[in-house]
């Protein structure tokens, strides 16, 4: 089975700030496989190459950045250097950090109707897509609104649906709630958690709550220095916890306590969310029948989530 | 939860160590939409007091009426000045300019680009000094240590705004830091930042904490709350729902939940752990991990 | 802080359903015709016309107020200075050193003060009307190209945002004693640059990211002609009203210029 994201050795490059700069290399040889309807979150420093990774996903990074680029991305059967940009956006959509860049229409109906008509689509068929899109992101009710009458998170929810409204195969985004309040934050974390559900949808998502990576990820890939320096499923990662502090990163709270737990007491947690932990650590019915054998209690919390 | 003086409207909340003092604040926009209903405070010298809650409770509204950006439409504002006129040193924002408190009141905007236009970091962390008056051997006196202080030295001569996104937020702190203001009012200055950058942030604050300076932090992220913050101000709909010891805040952690905020995982996970003899104010993983093992589990 | 820098009142009126092209149109015969004639009571019947078809798409009383009062400096200046400048005629009504005061330039400065206001209503008659996304689409039928059409629209929403920029960038930089108020016009102007250069620079970030949300949005697909989900579409009324329109122009122009109607500001002929 071919994966619907194909990322091999992949070097790149952004083109010098002036004449006499050098090219500033970003993308030291990245390597990844995405299955089709995996979610795979990606963590990193600050200015690791995050965004790059995510515009490289849909041939803005090189097409219109420049630079320097070797090696091969392939998405939804697409090589990203032999396709125009606007034709993979249509199958990978990227939601980016920045709410505000993002709604560029005057109302919430023209914003998401904008991508199916860059598509030439029927205005029967964009207005079937473009109600679809809104009740997906829970903004239906808002639909003639105007940008300035939203919320930074209504404008993120909108700016999903713009991207959903395209159908792409591949989801990608890019900290999406970065900058958002609670409410705002809970409000995209609700909406990434429906699509998750949906099958058939790929998503890629960059964040820095490794608590929400925790909760939605099938794998979690770690950039360091322009590389992918860590791969695996969430338990496995978040369990190197001195590693990922050592690149500058944070674990969920709950994975720091197991991690304290097994350096102190030699037991094997490896639960990274609240219920996982409560599982683990409270005396319960359950727990007095695991004390019978132990070896299969500790493997629950291993692999349970 | 709050201690009963601070939520009496209209009283003298003064005291000698005041360093801002609200008085039955009220705000609203263009005249229409209200933002604050009421605000009774008392903030001390030395405090450090994360503000909270949802985006439009006011919690920037408020700050702002700290550095005279706003001034009330009723009610007071008093902010220790660096004369003193009354007793306690306190000076009615009504009567000052944003650039008077500015000696006093050091505000670092949620966005460091909508601070940074200079040619050089220097020129940058300059700029405040400079519009203070203050002798150029002063100002360059005060450029030098910031750039030591935060670990700048090496982009001093560089433009800023090409500098990566974690730099130019530091430098839209020292900027603020070379004011030298005793009170210092960061609006959400971590945004954005991934751990070890907000951890150097925070170390940071924490030091000018300990070197005197008041330190309001609005914040949405509940961990930094909890492990930095002595006290916690929440506000919702423009009213002052607790303001307490940070502990006692997130023990009655229903408030939080008043205005939808999360308090951290760990502290979730201790408060679902009560019934089994876990405290319910647990702030940190350390405290987690101590709390258990006492219980013997 | 969320405010539209939009003329467009919403309603649903018949002039709102009107399609766009014929009330652009509309904009610019009337222009044509105000600038033919002369005459203020031709101004005036202009004015009354404009008026009712305003009021009767339901715009509300307080934004007519308010062009009014945009209008005043001219409404007064303009008058001033052309008897300042232009006495002629016969009748002089006072005269004091240089300044002569003639019955007949105090008419032409109304009627030039009058006209101005009657084009300005005429074009506020299609703006009050017509949302921007409308206007846009109008001007891409007519033959303006798409990205064109993009740009001006882009622009349109940016307004206020950058309005908002404005103030929160210039809050930043006031919170670092920067003094606006200080100083002789030269120094004032330059105490500004702090604030401008912030602007601009967020600006550029802000385009670039811009830039790429619109191609992750497929934008300029080759191949593919795009398609509009709310399209505007000539009615038979719209038809109608444009014939009204040509017929209406062409017999004012007629009688302007064939038998001279309006050439004096006072007398019809």
């Amino acid at each position: 089975m071919t994966s619907e994201i194909n990322i091999h050795d992949l070097h790149f490059s952004y083109p010098a700030l002036n004449s006499e700069g050098e090219p500033v290399p970003v993308l030291k040889g990245i390597t990844l496989e995405v299955e089709r309807g995996e979610f795979v979150s990606v963590m990193g420093p600050t200015g690791v190459g995050k965004t790059t990774l995510c515009l490289a996903l849909n041939g803005i990074v090189p097409q219109s950045t420049g630079g320097i680029i070797r090696g091969e991305v392939v998405v939804a059967g697409l090589n990203t250097r032999q396709h125009p940009v606007p034709e993979l956006a249509s199958r990978v959509g990227i939601v980016f950090q920045d709410p505000e860049s993002q709604f560029f229409n005057m109302t919430v109906e023209d914003e998401v109707a904008f991508g199916p008509e860059s598509l030439g689509l029927d205005p029967r068929e964009i207005r079937e897509r473009v109600d679809w899109a809104l009740t997906v992101v829970g903004m239906s009710r808002h639909r003639h609104r105007s940008p300035f009458q939203l919320s930074g998170g209504e404008k993120q929810r909108v700016a999903i649906a713009s991207i959903l409204a395209m159908t792409p195969r591949i989801l990608v985004l890019d900290e999406p709630t970065s900058g958002l309040d609670p409410l705002g934050k809970a409000g995209v974390f609700r909406v990434v958690r429906e699509l998750k559900q949906r099958d058939g949808m790929t998503i890629v998502m960059v964040e820095q709550e490794s608590e929400k990576i925790a909760e939605f990820s099938d794998r979690v890939v770690v950039l360091h220095e322009g590389k992918a320096v860590l791969a695996g499923t969430p338990d496995r990662v978040f369990a190197q916890v001195e590693r990922i502090h050592e690149i500058g990163l944070a674990v969920p709270q709950v994975s720091q306590l197991a991690h304290l737990f097994n350096t102190r007491h030699s037991t094997r947690y490896a639960f990274t969310s609240l219920e996982g932990a409560y599982q683990a650590l409270v005396p319960s019915e359950t727990s007095r029948v695991c004390q019978a054998s132990e070896v299969f209690c500790h493997s629950e919390a291993a692999y349970g989530r | 939860m709050a201690d009963e003086p601070f939520r009496t409207r209209g009283s003298k909340l003064e005291t000698p160590n005041s360093a801002i003092v609200v008085q039955d604040l009220w705000y609203s926009y263009g005249g229409e939409v209200t933002a604050l209903r009421g605000i009774d405070l008392e903030i001390q010298d030395g405090d450090y007091v994360a503000v909270i809650g949802q985006n439009g409770s006011g919690k920037t509204t408020l700050v702002k009426h700290f550095n005279g950006l706003l001034k009330p439409a009723r009610g007071r504002v008093l902010v220790k000045g660096l004369d003193s006129r009354t007793c306690s040193g306190l000076r009615d924002t009504a009567d000052l300019t944003v650039g008077q408190l500015a000696q006093t009141v050091g505000y670092v905007f949620q966005n460091p680009d909508h601070q940074i236009f200079c040619d050089t970091t220097r020129e940058e962390l300059a700029f405040g000094p400079r519009n203070l008056g203050l002798p150029e051997a002063e100002v360059r006196g005060r450029v030098e240590e910031a750039l030591a202080r935060f670990d700048l030295k090496e982009y001093a001569d560089r433009p800023p705004a090409v500098l990566g996104y974690g730099l130019r937020r530091k430098i839209g702190v020292a900027a603020v830091y070379a004011m030298r203001p005793r009170i210092f009012i960061l609006d959400e200055p971590t945004t954005g930042l991934d751990w070890r950058s907000t951890m150097e942030l925070m170390d940071l604050i924490g030091e000018m904490h300990r070197r005197g300076h008041t330190i309001l932090l609005v914040t949405h992220d509940m961990k930094l709350v909890a492990a930095f913050s002595q006290k916690s101000l929440v506000l919702r709909d423009g009213q002052v729902l607790a303001y307490d010891e940070t502990r006692t805040v997130f023990k009655h952690s229903e408030v939080l939940r008043d205005t939808q905020i999360e308090p951290p995982q760990i502290t979730q996970l201790a408060k679902r752990m009560v019934p089994f003899g876990m405290p319910d104010d647990v702030l940190s993983v350390e405290e987690f991990y101590a709390a258990y093992c006492r219980l013997g589990g | 802080m969320s405010f539209s820098f939009d003329l467009y009142v919403q309603r649903r009126s018949w002039l709102h359903a009107v399609d766009p092209r014929v009330k652009l149109a509309f904009v610019f015969l009337g222009t044509l015709l105000m600038l033919a004639f002369k005459n203020l009571f031709v101004m005036l019947l202009s004015l009354v016309v404009t008026h009712l078809l305003i009021f009767s798409a339901g715009v509300p009383g307080h934004k007519v107020k308010w062009v009014w009062k945009t209008m005043l400096p001219i409404n007064i200046l303009i008058p001033t200075l052309w008897v300042i400048f232009y006495p002629e005629g016969p009748t002089v009504l006072f005269q004091f050193w240089f300044l002569k005061v003639t019955a007949l330039s105090i008419l032409r400065g109304v009627s030039l003060a009058l006209r101005l206001d009657a084009i300005a209503f005429i074009c506020f008659t299609w703006l009050f009307t017509t949302d921007q996304a409308s206007l846009v689409r109008s001007l891409v039928k007519l033959g303006l190209p798409f990205e064109w059409g993009l740009v001006l629209a882009i622009g349109l929403r940016y307004i206020p945002t950058f309005y908002g920029l404005y103030t929160i960038v210039s809050e930043a930089q006031q919170a670092r004693a920067l003094d606006l108020t200080r100083g002789n016009f030269f120094t004032r102007v330059r105490s500004y640059l702090p604030i401008l250069i912030a602007m601009l620079i967020s600006a550029l970030r802000t385009s670039e990211q811009l830039a790429r949300a619109m191609e992750s949005r497929a934008l300029g697909l080759p191949g593919i002609q795009r398609t509009c989900l709310r399209d505007i579409r000539f009615r038979p009324a719209d038809y109608a009203y444009t014939a009204l329109l040509i017929a209406i122009f062409s017999f004012l122009l007629t009688l302007r210029f064939q038998f001279g109607l309006g050439t004096h500001p006072l007398y019809l002929f």
